[in-house]
């Protein structure tokens, strides 16, 4: 018997082909990213080698005055504020959503699905545009308000939540349920006494790392107007005062940090 | 193991009362503060207003800045802020390739197990100075919002692509950096320990041995992240040039309202194509 033609196994042949257009593919992103930047007239702007210098040296040591500090706690109060209102309301809005596109709340048939299918359209539509920019529209809308931020951040907010509460509940192990169902359960009792107790720890971890995510929302929220510290971050930065914008930004990642350790904490206890 | 279990549960319930707390004096801040917006929001001017600005969005109310036709019933209209589109989608892809090279060159000595030599290396006092840095950067560069990082950088960077793709890149960095490294962390040690113990160089283990098992997760989470980035690319044209975040801003405060629901259109179409795209790339990673 001749052999010719590779010895490779069909499998591997279309790994390698997988892997070289992947490759292919991502390196062309590159290039034509880098490319289509526009290098033209340089990069840093005139003076801002001496402005990056300044920026860095401010660190050593930042504005630390009390009254300073002073301002930096108010508008950490206020981020917080925002970020624990919208989460709440977010929580509010995309538990129900979320029940109803995971379809597993009302009888069988056609009907439920194609209402999970508009809820989920919906869910997808509100996760799709940027905190910031329901912000802008519902300020233009409302008039800048707290209660128009903590929207801005609950809707966008809701629509992951819903996404994910309803892919949790549809996620469960499906013989407890059978058992429910069989003793004459109705749907929503399934979902109250079957569904819901397995599912409950994982909506808690996963509400509690969108709380992280909302406090960075509402640091930018002061782009529309709001107070908090992205507000005061802008305030310092239009007078150079780099030293204050230091404090600030470790004030933010403090705060960051702080619920980052927490929410990872909560989501260790309840996994094991 | 009674004992720990049940204190680790009443840890996750007493984070929730705390939260629960939390929310209480927030809302109650909130309510009592004199810029609620409560009235506001009760008020039938305000829904008026509202309900005219939504008109006005769908081109049904005509307003002068329009010129009487609505933008996007316009073909060159499309044309131009496809333009804007195509910059934004460009802004989006250099923000996570820069985030992608950066992490590529960090991730491995910001891993626990490479930089103590658990994987086989040496390990070295710099080695763990590196790790703890690295750390260190992920996590400030993590916790600082892209908008954040965009404002402070249009004051260094001439305007174009480039600052807002650094701003979204540096966000981006800590977030794919971190993952990264903890994917190192968690990877099953076999394969490195075999060729370190079959005599590998450090260059030869980690071509053969940790490369291969973390590249996949590595490019799962670059993706995901684009479609993230996608989304903001266009907040961050608020404040750096270029794209459609800059377009919507300029039409917003022209009350060019048609412009600006052209361009959320333009935002949706990127969010869409971007989604089925990082889903298509993805499945090809796995596929591996």
């Amino acid at each position: 018997m001749i052999c010719t033609g590779t010895p490779k196994t069909r499998g591997a042949a279309r790994f390698l082909e997988t892997t070289r257009l992947l490759t292919l593919v991502l390196v062309g992103a590159l290039v034509w990213s880098v490319a289509g930047a526009g290098w033209g007239g340089g990069i840093i702007h005139t003076g801002g080698a001496a402005a990056i210098k300044d920026f860095s040296l401010a660190l050593f040591p930042p504005e630390l005055s009390p009254e300073f500090l002073k301002v930096a706690l108010a508008a950490s109060w206020q981020t917080v504020v925002h970020a624990v209102a919208g989460i709440t309301i977010a929580v509010i809005i995309g538990l129900p959503l979320g029940i109803v596109a995971s379809g597993s709340l009302g009888n069988p048939g056609r009907s439920r699905l194609a209402v999970a299918g508009v809820v989920r359209f919906l869910l997808a539509f509100m996760r799709s545009i940027h905190e910031l920019v329901w912000a802008v529209l519902f300020v233009t809308a409302f008039g800048l308000s707290s209660l128009a931020v903590v929207l801005a951040i609950a809707v966008p907010y809701a629509g992951i939540l819903g996404r994910i509460y309803s892919e949790l509940l549809n996620d469960v192990p499906q013989g407890p349920l059978a058992g429910l169902r069989s003793a004459g359960a109705s749907p929503a009792r399934v979902l109250i006494y079957g569904r819901m107790p397995m599912v409950f720890t994982d909506l808690l971890g996963y509400s509690f790392y969108r709380f992280e995510c909302a406090l960075r929302a509402a640091a930018i929220m002061s782009f529309v107007g709001i107070r908090g510290l992205g507000f005061e971050i802008q305030l310092s930065l239009n007078d150079l005062r780099f030293d204050e914008v230091w404090t600030l930004l470790l004030f933010l990642v403090g705060l960051v940090l702080v619920v980052d350790y927490w929410s990872s904490k909560v989501r260790r206890s309840l996994q094991s | 193991m009674r004992g720990p279990v049940r204190s680790q549960i009443t840890f996750a319930r007493a984070s929730l009362y705390a939260f629960l707390a939390l929310a209480a004096a927030s809302w109650a801040y909130i309510l009592v503060g004199a810029d609620s917006g409560l009235d506001d929001f009760f008020s039938s001017r305000a829904w008026g207003n509202a309900g005219g600005f939504l008109k006005q969005l769908l081109g049904l109310e005509d307003t002068l800045a329009d010129g009487g036709r609505s933008a996007f019933l316009q073909l060159d209209r499309w044309a131009e802020t496809g333009k804007l589109a195509y910059k934004t989608l460009l802004m989006s892809v250099l923000a996570i390739s820069l985030a992608g090279l950066g992490v590529l060159v960090t991730f491995l000595p910001a891993a626990r197990n490479v930089s103590n030599g658990d994987l086989g290396g040496k390990p070295s006092p710099v080695l763990g100075a590196v790790y703890h840095l690295l750390r260190l950067v992920f996590a400030f560069t993590r916790a600082v919002p892209e908008l954040v990082w965009a404002m402070v950088i249009v004051f260094f960077l001439s305007p174009g692509v480039l600052p807002g793709a650094i701003a979204l890149g540096l966000h981006n960095y800590g977030i794919v950096g971190r993952l990264s490294a903890e994917v190192v962390e968690n990877m099953d040690p076999g394969p490195a320990r075999a060729l370190s113990s079959a005599g590998a160089g450090n260059l030869q283990m980690l071509a053969y041995g940790i490369i291969p098992q973390a590249m996949p997760q590595f490019l799962t989470y670059l993706l995901y992240r684009w479609e993230v980035v996608i989304r903001t690319t266009v907040v961050v044209g608020f404040v750096s040039s270029g794209g459609l975040g800059q377009e919507f801003r300029l039409s917003l405060s022209f009350f060019q309202y048609t412009d600006v629901a052209l361009i959320i259109l333009w935002y949706l179409i990127l969010v869409v194509a971007v989604d089925l795209l990082s889903a298509f790339l993805r499945r090809m990673v796995r596929a591996d």
